[in-house]
């Protein structure tokens, strides 16, 4: 089986974290990862946004940590957001009708970019 | 209608993680073979993992097993299905799967199918004793969906079957349309030259008399015109010349004789007695010399252009008739064919009808015994294989309903088992209970009789499954209320015994260990009806002791010479601090591992004493943990074959379990 590298980063200043993963996300990886977005959630770090761009694949394993925590982290006025999945994944996240439940990014950058658009619009505004 | 399958691949996988790539491969070639979009196959993969992974995690949880793996690729559609024989699962909400639930749930199960679902067209999950299958259909969607199929799919077999004959037929009739027709037209321009011919001959041999009587010119124009209005119909000209080729006599004008006559330019003067076509593609037009003879001395000759004109009309009309017969012939035919079609076609047509409502549902009504040989053996045959079908549905039916009702006693024995135990004052206490099969026929229980004396019990019916467990329930609930009114083991048993013995079923018997715990004397009194011994950890010898008292289980035929209570010895012992004792159904000791050796009494009381011996110190809940773990360990991956169930305690000096007033059961 294929290995995953993730590699945490986070920003003091505005409170985003950015989590760059690399490799495969599937049964057998993904908790994993699910440790390090637990680990966020716990010290209420909820606005985290996933850069895709070396994951060629995400079983439903992965998908769920996503669709599991999403409500939770909405409710705390935070966001799960993805960037840079490679076609072969968008299509999937597509075609599952995922973006209908996750917002996702062609870049980093952007995602960051969403984050203070919506501090700077309205801070108590509910991010839907 | 009916499509056959292009390719079919079948393959099998152990269930273990480290085979799906296998599987993934050959599904993705599959994928390929069949004309799957990049994007469509990657999604086929997918779903497929799921699939596999839920196999491996939930099907084959207990055991090891196999995935089988088949893919049947149509022209328009690929079936992809995963059969384990391991539990079967109950997709949750089937059907009715949406993302927006699945978020609010928060839960990640159920994801998985509906990936699946989202990404097949069709999914069914099909379950009966012991094989699952997980069958999913991906339909190929070809960007150039080919004009051919479509129009082959418009006609239907009828119109195909009508159409081919009809078109045969036609052929057929037009070929020997052409051929009689052509055979008519000759014979009757062969006949036209025999007549004209011997009308030739006829005006040579009174031309010749003429000619030697020397009749007059009026004479000869007189015999021409005559001929030739007699024969207008097909004569056209008649020129009678002499040897010098002066005209002698001419039908169109009288004015010609005397003159040197001049053949038409196509007639060769040499060719006598034979006719000339005049036109070389009209044919029509024909013209035939004769020599006009007396003896061997030629006098002249007969000139005749005649046509075949007036013929041709009549052969047109010939024609005409036979193609209108022809036509009305045919449109018969095309109505005989289809009739008769339908009498090969019918039969299908009934036979896949009945398929279709026997796919959605309809096991009931057969197929009408009719038509020819070869339909009447379908419809029997298949007939027959529907009464089978329903005959094997309505078992799995009966069987699901067994599976159904041994679920539900599994939850009421569940209910039965106590949820918490009282805690004893004066003694550590754990427990354990684990079922072989979904109901079991093992039962413990820790009762509070009053404030100082504490009854505990471990027994075993005879046999599993339903009935056991019906026992087992019924026995629990008697020693809950005879335990209340008596002091001893002895007198508690007996009493229960007495209820009992009239209620076992016959062939039905039970071994139990009664013990009465009291507080304050810190006083063990037990029973044993034939049960298991009871293993008691002396902690002043740091040994343990299997003290096993007589006794008959329950449920015995009793014979003359002895009675249940005659048996029935009862044992007392003193605990002091860091005793313990512990009460076990032969789960433990007969669990077997792969080889097929035991657990064994000696293994249970070796791990007992080493576990006992470190002292007070050590928790009970550990001791409990490794005890399990050695006999899992022992067993491995090999189902239990029996429940497995004991009762550990172990005295302690007063104070130390005060706090809690009781005990929830842990599994």
């Amino acid at each position: 089986m294929e290995n995953i590298s993730i590699s945490l980063s986070e920003n003091e200043r505005d409170r985003v974290s950015e989590i760059r993963i690399d490799g495969v996300i599937d049964t057998t990886t993904s908790s994993d990862l699910e440790e390090v977005i637990e680990s966020l959630l716990k010290r209420r770090r909820y606005m985290i946004i996933l850069d895709l761009a070396g994951v060629d694949y995400i079983s439903s394993a992965g998908w769920g940590i996503f669709i599991s925590r999403i409500k939770d982290v909405r409710n705390n006025r935070g966001d799960i957001k993805l960037a840079n999945m490679i076609p072969n994944v968008y299509e999937i996240y597509e075609l599952l009708e995922f973006d209908k439940v996750l917002k996702s990014y062609l870049s980093v950058d952007k995602a960051h970019n969403d984050f203070e658009d919506v501090k700077e619009a309205e801070p108590g505004k509910k991010k839907v | 209608m009916f499509h056959r399958p292009v390719k079919e691949i079948t393959a099998e996988f152990l269930a273990e993680d480290k085979y799906l790539d296998s599987i993934q491969r050959t599904v993705r070639d599959s994928c390929i073979s069949a004309g799957f979009s990049r994007k469509n196959t990657n999604a086929v993969l997918l779903a497929m993992e799921e699939g596999a992974t839920n196999i491996i995690r939930h099907a084959y949880l207990y055991e090891k097993g196999t995935i089988r793996l088949r893919i049947v690729i149509f022209k328009k559609q690929v079936v992809f299905s995963l059969i384990d024989t391991g539990r079967s699962f109950q997709p949750d909400g089937s059907g009715t799967l949406d993302l927006k639930r699945l978020v609010n749930s928060g839960r990640k199960g159920g994801l998985g199918f509906y990936m699946i679902s989202k990404i097949m067209d069709s999914v069914e999950y099909i379950s009966s004793a012991g094989y699952n299958e997980l069958r999913m259909i991906k339909r190929i969607h070809k960007s150039s969906a080919g004009s051919v199929p479509f129009l082959r799919r418009m006609f239907s077999l009828r119109v195909k079957f009508s159409v081919w004959t009809i078109f045969i037929v036609s052929i057929i009739i037009a070929g020997s349309y052409y051929y009689i027709d052509r055979q008519t037209t000759q014979q009757l321009r062969s006949n036209l030259d025999e007549t004209v011919s011997s009308l030739a001959n006829t005006i040579a041999a009174q031309a010749s008399l003429y000619i030697i009587n020397r009749r007059s010119d009026a004479e000869f124009d007189e015999l021409i015109v005559s001929y030739l209005q007699s024969n207008s119909n097909y004569l056209r000209l008649i020129v009678l010349t002499d040897s010098n080729n002066i005209i002698m006599a001419h039908s169109d004008d009288i004015h010609n004789i005397r003159k040197q006559y001049s053949l038409p330019l196509s007639i060769n003067s040499d060719i006598l007695e034979f006719p000339q076509v005049m036109d070389e593609e009209d044919k029509i037009l024909k013209f035939l010399i004769i020599p006009i003879k007396t003896g061997e001395t030629e006098l002249g000759r007969v000139n005749i252009l005649y046509s075949a004109a007036q013929l041709q009309v009549r052969l047109d009309e010939a024609r005409q008739n036979t193609a209108l017969l022809t036509l009305v012939l045919l449109i018969f035919g095309i109505l005989g064919v289809y009739l008769l079609s339908s009498y090969f076609v019918d039969p299908i047509v009934k036979i896949t009808r009945r398929v279709r409502k026997f796919t959605s549902g309809d096991l009931k009504s057969e197929l009408p015994l009719e038509g020819a040989e070869e339909f009447f053996e379908i419809s029997k045959a298949f007939n027959e294989l529907m009464t089978r079908v329903s005959q094997d549905r309505e078992n799995i039916i009966a069987r699901e309903k067994m599976a159904k009702e041994i679920e539900v006693a599994s939850h009421i024995q569940k209910t039965l088992l106590p949820r918490e135990l009282p805690a004893l004052p004066g003694l550590e206490l754990e427990t354990f209970y684990r079922a072989a099969e979904v109901v079991g026929g093992d039962l413990y229980d820790v009762l509070r009789i009053d404030p100082e004396r504490f009854c505990l019990v471990v027994a075993d019916v005879s046999g599993k499954g339903v009935p056991a467990s019906l026992v087992m329930s019924m026995l629990r609930t008697v020693i809950q209320i005879y335990s209340t009114d008596k002091t001893s083991a002895k007198e508690t048993l007996l009493k229960v015994n007495e209820y009992l013995q009239h209620n076992i079923p016959p062939g039905m018997f039970i071994t139990i260990m009664l013990a009465i715990y009291h507080e304050i004397d810190k006083e063990l009194n037990f029973v044993s009806a034939g049960h298991n011994p009871m293993l008691f950890y002396r902690n002043s010898t740091k040994k343990i002791e299997k003290l096993n008292p007589n006794g008959m289980p329950m449920g015995m035929p009793i014979t003359i010479d002895t009675t249940f209570e005659d048996r029935l010895e009862e044992v007392t012992l003193k605990l002091e601090e860091g005793d313990a004792f512990f009460m076990f159904t032969d789960g433990i000791t007969e669990a077997s591992n792969r080889d097929g050796g035991q657990f064994g009494l000696e293994r249970l009381v070796n791990t007992l004493e080493k576990q006992l011996s470190n002292g007070t110190s050590a928790d009970t809940s550990i001791l409990r943990k490794n005890l399990i773990a050695e006999i899992d360990d022992f067993s491995g991956f090999i189902k239990p074959a029996d429940d497995i169930t004991f009762v550990l305690a172990r005295s302690i000096t007063y104070g130390n379990n005060q706090t809690t007033e009781t005990k929830t059961i842990k599994e």
